[in-house]
């Protein structure tokens, strides 16, 4: 049976309807890179206009927001994050006009679109790094951070420590070192100077003004370094924040900023601020202990963590995730948590990178259909605005062999036809090749068979996103832990004012029996949300219920 | 109607909770207050040391404890692991703690862990006592590592002894067992083991004698029914074992009529098997064992001699209804020696044992006293053993102990002679 | 005169002979009874044997040390026993039931006393038994244990036990069979409170430092039986 998809609900108006400063607390993010989506001209490229010629599609998935990944003019070296020019774009995906149009439709769909912003370094091809290194005396100059010895800021952790031996460069060109904590050729900005700032907020002005709702800002807590620190999380890369935060809140209030700090939970709190910093930071910790407890069938990775996450302003949103376009980080886990992740989901050392994993998550869950909906059915129900990577939704594959990650960066499979319906262009010049292999290959794992079934993960996916914005209490509510004595299973409460919502996870791969103490709830009778069929009323007991092998629930608690 | 579960509605449910393991650690307790949470501590740090991806759990079946131990067992966690290690547990960690009727006594605790191990599907279960000070967290590791990985069903104990510690073990019960079943296990009557999963359900399933053997005697059906059932069989060095114990308040009597009534009541329940069996071999001993001469205990040899000779003398009449005529002869010439001059021989200690052993499967006279009478015999040997090997090196005392070994091996026909025939 | 004495001679001869006609049937019943009687208790006394010896009915008692204790005491096994107590059973019940088929009224009463008395004296031979019995256990228990705590005197406590103990029996005994109850009972309970005065008065007075010592061993905290205690320790 083929599912007809309705048509677009394309509104009179082009602004994004609602004036809620507070929108992206219930933002369901869809992350995607406009090169991976779709190509209209057959260069085989994805590009903005193949992007808008599937809005439609990422319209009827339910999300609310799209996360460009960069899309800026680079030699391409990382991925799009060696930027050489920040208020252009990519001619490989398009022209700014492009863009401006996909901005356009996308807020007539009722989407909004963040952007990246790659402050923290440029590429040793941008012209400001160019004239930086031309001469010691040159006016941009001090847009870097150069040292005449290797010695400063000694002690400082390497991050791509498979590919860097050290964070400093020698520049042939000036006779000088110059600071990059990440590859060499990023060599790091010094936001030290003031000019670098205004120039950064000019670069925000320029895509603001252009309709742009919110930026995601990459590698924040290595902005600014002083001696004897990790460079790492210091008060002055919060006053750069800060500053940043307040010049937008001034003239763009409803544009957003969300942090990319791969920190522990007390650490990133300092990223929000008292409000006046970031309104969302990835929640970076929860996401391994996620893939722990269900491997271990466990809640305790999960417990740990979230209470050990701090209370945040009202103002202020975690985003919580699974995978992203970079590898499954294990920066922020123990030794013992670390090996025990590799052992249990990277056995194989080639899927190993920069202390994490390159994998997606369906390789992950072993292409597993009751794993993903509860890992997903967790990523919906957790505090924070879940951030879904483009694929993940129809349980696209990986391949650790194509280096680097962009094993999981492949082109998006939409049908089982030629180059899955990517792109017209000859498999051969595609910017990545499909996945192919009979599990997890384009002809078997595609939008197009997906759609035409009600039970494929796809449709499952948008009833998932569906029903998880019928209630508030899941994006702005509380949440309340409850801890039966069968630890596989592990349920919380979300609250918003009168609206409650009882979630029960089984974290096991066998049927599980759960008392949950629910006295204060009696007199309610869980409505399941799914089904939307009532379960008995809770009473004084301990109320029992049964799991299926990593089955969830979803009660809406009902006082009638 | 059905029969009456000896598993508390409670109990269960709180197993249910805990779902299948992989390890469980049976701690059964009784006022154990002042020591029980060091235990739970080194058995909790050794889990998350030495299985931290395995899922474990601690149960504590109490005899009704007044002194608030099982609510020190619940209260036992370690706030930050890593206070203690380099690393913090990965998975909850379970201590279930459920009341038993102490008047069946520990075999009932046995048993509830054992049901636990069966229930939960465990493929290793420690039993461990509540008073031992002496505990680190690497006893979990040697004793749970041979069963879960190794593919033992039976972990015996090594402890680090000193001089004339444990002479009971060593003059009775050790060379006894080793001659008749075969197998060279050090501590027969050792109180930390470990066991196969799949030997825990056995003994669940055979509770039949569980009445036969009250306290120790447990373990020793333990440790000798898995010898004449035919499974793996290891044992492993702990360390020295330094309780703070009311059963040293047990007087010797008391103890060797537990001990000695529940190895020859062992003997009759295998006889079948050890009756057959012809060769004696090592037991696998796992773990690194330093030769430290430690100081030896303090025995009064001499009131020992004392009592032995009296004894001897008083209770004429009826060793006679359990020794040979020889033997008996023999012993009351060696208790007409100066105390200086005496000697215990090795080989009338052994066939005393002998005979014993067989009179008490006879039933010659009223089973307890048979037990009874052994123990002035037991204060003779013991104060001829310390006579001899006072000023000796533990290499030499290790030979002579040996050669009594030997001498009990060599004694086995006559122990089957006399075990097979008829009453006199 | 001649035909009196004749006439009363064959008066009396006929009285006899009917008094023999009426015995002597008696007696040969009385005979019969108890041959026939004889008989069948020798039969199920060979049939009882061999069933119990079949059953190994001996085996329960060995355990509890009956037969050894019956074999000290120069008694029969638990089986023979037995199936001479069921011998002695029948046919004593046959005797009865042929005295008392004779018809002599005197005799009848005095089967009568003796069936109404038998059950008691029965019971009063089972107490001396069972008081023999016990009377060995628990002098031998106390024997070893007083050897075992290195007490003083153990063949002395050990006698002083059977003592008091056969002489509970024996006392139980003649008082069930009523011989001379009053008397039996006062002389008991007076040798038995005075032996009990006695050991209070020795102990007391006679051992006061020795009660002493033994009560602050048991109640004072530590210390006590130092040497047992590190004796003790040790064995295991």
């Amino acid at each position: 049976m083929r599912t007809t998809s309705s048509s677009p609900n394309i509104a009179s108006e082009s602004a994004v309807p609602g004036a809620d400063p507070l929108w992206y607390k219930d933002a369901v993010i869809y992350e995607l890179h406009a090169r991976a989506f779709h190509d209209s001209n057959g260069d085989g490229i994805g590009d903005f206009p193949g992007l808008v010629q599937k809005l439609d599609y990422v319209q009827e998935l339910g999300v609310t927001t799209i996360w460009l990944l960069p899309f800026y003019p680079s030699p391409l070296r990382d991925d799009g994050y060696d930027i050489s020019d920040y208020t252009a774009i990519n001619p490989a995906y398009g022209t700014l006009e492009n863009f401006r149009e996909l901005l356009e439709q996308a807020h007539r769909r009722n989407l909004r679109v963040i952007t990246e912003l790659v402050i923290n370094h440029t590429s040793d091809q941008h012209p400001w790094f160019q004239e930086a290194r031309s001469s010691r005396d040159n006016p941009r100059r001090d847009w870097y951070v150069w040292s005449d010895t290797d010695d400063r800021y000694r002690g400082v952790r390497i991050i791509f420590k498979d590919t860097e031996l050290s964070n400093w460069a020698w520049d042939p060109i000036s006779k000088a070192y110059y600071w990059h904590r990440f590859f060499s050729h990023q060599p790091d900005l010094n936001f030290d100077n003031p000019a670098v700032i205004d120039e950064i907020w000019k670069v925000m002005q320029f895509w603001a003004d252009m309709g742009v709702d919110g930026f995601r800002v990459d590698a924040v807590p290595y902005l600014v370094e002083r001696e004897g620190t990790s460079c790492e999380n210091l008060p002055e890369t919060h006053e750069v924040v800060k500053v940043l935060r307040r010049r937008l809140n001034e003239k763009y209030p409803m544009i957003f900023l969300l942090a990319e700090a791969n920190q522990w939970p007390a650490d990133v709190r300092h990223y929000f601020g008292d409000g006046d910093e970031f309104q969302m930071a990835f929640h970076f910790p929860l996401m391994p202990r996620m893939f722990m407890a269900v491997k271990l069938e466990d809640r305790k990775p999960i417990m740990d963590i979230l209470q050990q996450t701090p209370d945040i302003p009202e103002t202020c949103q975690w985003g919580i995730f699974l995978r992203n376009h970079d590898e499954l980080t294990l920066e922020m886990v123990s030794d013992e948590e670390r090996d025990y992740m590799y052992d249990m989901y990277a056995f194989d050392a080639g899927a190993r990178l920069n202390l994490g994993i390159r994998r997606r998550l369906a390789p992950l869950m072993d292409g597993d259909r009751r794993r993903l909906e509860l890992m997903n059915g967790m990523l919906m129900s957790l505090p924070g605005s879940p951030v879904l990577y483009y694929g993940d939704e129809i349980g696209m594959g990986d391949n650790i062999f194509l280096g680097d990650r962009n094993g999981v960066r492949t082109p998006m499979q939409w049908s089982g036809g030629w180059n899955a319906g990517f792109s017209a262009a000859d498999p051969e010049r595609l910017y990545l090749p499909l996945l192919s292999n009979p599990v997890y290959g384009y002809q078997t794992v595609n939008v197009e068979a997906q759609r035409r079934t009600d039970h494929s993960l796809l449709s499952w996916m948008r009833k998932l996103i569906q029903v998880r914005k019928s209630s508030r209490a899941f994006s702005r509510g509380g949440i309340e832990f409850l801890q039966p004595r069968n630890h596989r299973v592990f349920a919380y409460i979300r609250t918003l004012g009168t609206d409650r919502v009882l979630v029960v996870n089984n974290l096991s791969r066998s049927a599980q029996p759960v008392e949950l103490d629910l006295r204060a709830f009696e007199g309610y009778i869980p409505v399941e949300m799914f089904g939307g069929n009532p379960f008995p009323r809770i009473g004084r007991l301990p109320y029992l219920l049964t799991l299926a092998p990593y089955g969830f629930y979803w009660f809406r608690m009902r006082r009638l | 109607m059905a029969e009456e579960s000896f598993l508390s509605d409670e109990f269960v449910s709180q197993l249910t909770a805990v779902g299948e393991v992989d390890i469980v650690v049976g701690l059964p307790t009784f006022n154990n207050r002042d020591t029980v949470q060091r235990v739970v501590n080194a058995i909790l740090v050794g889990l998350v040391k030495y299985y931290p991806r395995q899922r474990s759990v601690l149960i504590n079946p109490d005899a009704g404890s007044k002194d608030g131990t099982t609510e020190a067992v619940q209260a036992a966690s370690i706030p930050d692991f890593r206070a203690v290690l380099a690393a913090s547990p990965l998975r909850t960690m379970h201590v279930v703690s459920a009341r038993y009727s102490g008047v069946q006594g520990e075999s009932e605790a046995l048993r509830m862990v054992f049901a636990a191990a069966d229930l939960l599907g465990a493929k290793a279960c420690a039993l461990i006592s509540p008073d031992l000070e002496s505990i680190t967290p690497e006893w979990i590791d040697a004793l749970v590592q041979p069963a879960l990985k190794d593919g033992f069903d039976f972990v015996g104990p090594v402890y680090q002894r000193r001089r004339f510690d444990g002479l009971l073990v060593k003059n009775l019960l050790h060379p006894l067992i080793r001659a008749a079943y075969g197998y060279q296990i050090e501590e027969p009557v050792g109180r930390e083991v470990a066991l196969s999963g799949r030997l825990a359900s056995y003994f669940l399933g055979d509770q039949s004698h569980r009445e036969d053997f009250p306290g120790l005697g447990a373990f020793e059906w333990m440790t000798t029914a898995a010898m004449a059932g035919g499974y793996r069989v290891c044992q492993a060095f702990l360390g020295p074992r330094v309780t703070v114990s009311r059963r040293s308040a047990l007087d010797l009597n008391t103890t060797i009529t537990d001990v000695a009534g529940s190895l020859f009541r062992c003997l009759e329940l295998h006889q079948s098997y050890w009756i057959a069996r012809q060769k004696c071999e090592q037991v696998p001993t796992f773990g690194f064992q330093p030769v430290l001469d430690l100081d030896p205990v303090r025995i009064d040899r001499k009131r020992m001699f004392q009592m032995f000779s009296s004894g001897v003398d008083q209770l004429r009449a009826v060793l006679e209804q359990i020794l040979s005529p020889g033997t008996l002869e023999a012993i009351i010439a060696v208790a007409k020696l100066e105390e200086r001059q005496f000697r215990f021989p090795d080989d009338l200690w052994a066939k005393t044992v002998c005979e014993f052993a067989a009179s008490y499967h006879h039933s010659v006279i009223n089973r307890d006293h048979l037990l009874q009478a052994l123990t002035p015999l037991y204060r003779g040997r013991v104060s001829s053993f310390i006579l001899e090997n006072g000023r000796a090196g533990s290499d030499d005392v290790e030979r002579k102990l040996e050669s009594l070994r030997q001498e009990y091996e060599r004694l086995k026909p006559y122990l089957i002679e006399n075990w097979n025939r008829n009453v006199r | 005169m001649r035909e009196l004495v004749i006439s009363n001679l064959r008066g009396a001869l006929t009285a006899v002979t009917g008094i023999l006609a009426e015995a002597v049937p008696r007696v040969l019943a009385m005979i019969i009874i108890i041959v026939a009687g004889w008989v069948i208790a020798w039969i199920a006394e060979f049939i009882l044997r061999r069933l119990l010896l079949l059953a190994r009915f001996n085996r329960l008692f060995e355990s509890k040390g009956v037969t050894r204790a019956l074999s000290v005491a120069a008694l029969p096994s638990p089986s023979e026993m037995i199936s001479r107590i069921v011998f002695w059973c029948i046919w004593v019940a046959f005797i009865l039931v042929g005295i008392n088929a004779l018809g002599v009224v005197a005799l009848q009463r005095e089967v009568s006393d003796f069936v109404y008395l038998l059950p008691q004296f029965i019971v009063a031979l089972l107490i001396i038994f069972f008081g023999f019995l016990a009377a060995n256990f628990f002098s031998r228990a106390a024997l070893l244990a007083a050897v075992n705590a290195n007490s003083p005197s153990p063949r002395l406590v050990s006698g002083f036990v059977r003592f008091l103990i056969l002489l509970l029996a024996v006392t139980m005994a003649l008082e069930r069979v009523g011989l001379g109850r009053g008397v039996v009972l006062v002389a008991f309970a007076v040798a038995f409170g005075a032996i009990m005065m006695g050991l209070a008065i020795a102990f007391g007075l006679g051992g006061r430092h020795v009660a002493r010592r033994i009560l602050e061993r048991r109640f004072a905290a530590g210390g006590e039986r130092k040497e047992e205690k590190d004796e003790e320790a040790s064995h295991l």
